[in-house]
């Protein structure tokens, strides 16, 4: 039996404080560093906030690295059932943060990256961990 | 710059194959961080001038929230 490698979604946060260098969350700009090494799933959702966030030539930039960085980066565009949804929304999510687990869930996700407090702590059982930038690169260690 | 080329096309074909391959996945991990590193420097460049970058963490991730609800509203909305 082949075991393929662990895919994990990092949330939009991550990628925006990572890509400013925000001085307060600097573990984000290094878990980007990280990309080659790991294997990283785009949901719909995280997509969307980012091209909300990056003008049109540094999306079109963003697309070029993720392409030359292909097997180890999956963009998924795809919509995902509302009625899914609904069952995080009841669960306590408001409905982004309900529109990526229900994402997360379905593409078989079991860790989330993530600086967002709602899903650090206050959303209780969901199918995924969910881990702190810094948290994350300190499981990386034995990654390269 | 040819012949050093060269050069090192000749120590790099003395390696075994999995040495190469290590090193050609070690050569694209360097083009991706150096790729990674100028789109960050681009977007920096771009929020300085829009007097956005120093904003706090915390300014940033209640906009990224609101943005993501008005987001997911509109992409589900029924």
């Amino acid at each position: 039996m082949t075991i393929g490698p662990e895919w994990v979604v990092l949330d939009t946060n991550i990628w925006i404080f990572g890509l400013r260098h925000q001085p307060e969350q600097p573990a984000c700009a290094q878990v980007l560093q990280h990309l080659p090494q790991l294997h990283v799933k785009v949901p719909r959702q995280v997509l969307l906030e980012l091209q909300a966030n990056l003008r049109h030539e540094e999306m079109r930039e963003f697309f070029r690295l993720l392409h030359r960085n292909m097997g180890h980066t999956d963009l998924r565009w795809e919509q995902v059932e509302l009625a899914r949804i609904r069952t995080y929304q009841r669960r306590g999510c408001k409905l982004g943060d309900a529109a990526v687990a229900a994402h997360l869930e379905v593409l078989g996700i079991g860790t989330l990256v993530s600086e967002n407090r709602d899903f650090l702590y206050e959303i209780m059982g969901l199918p995924f961990r969910v881990l702190r930038a810094v948290d994350f690169l300190r499981e990386l260690g034995g990654v390269e | 710059m040819s012949l050093h080329l060269d050069e090192l096309a000749t120590q790099i074909a003395t390696l075994d194959p999995a040495e190469q391959d290590a090193l050609w996945e070690k050569v694209a991990a360097l083009n991706f961080q150096r790729g990674l590193e100028a789109l960050a420097q681009k977007y920096r460049t771009r929020l300085a001038a829009e007097g956005t970058l120093d904003q706090t963490a915390d300014t940033v991730m209640a906009e990224l929230k609101k943005l993501r609800e008005e987001i997911a509203a509109d992409d589900y909305r029924t």
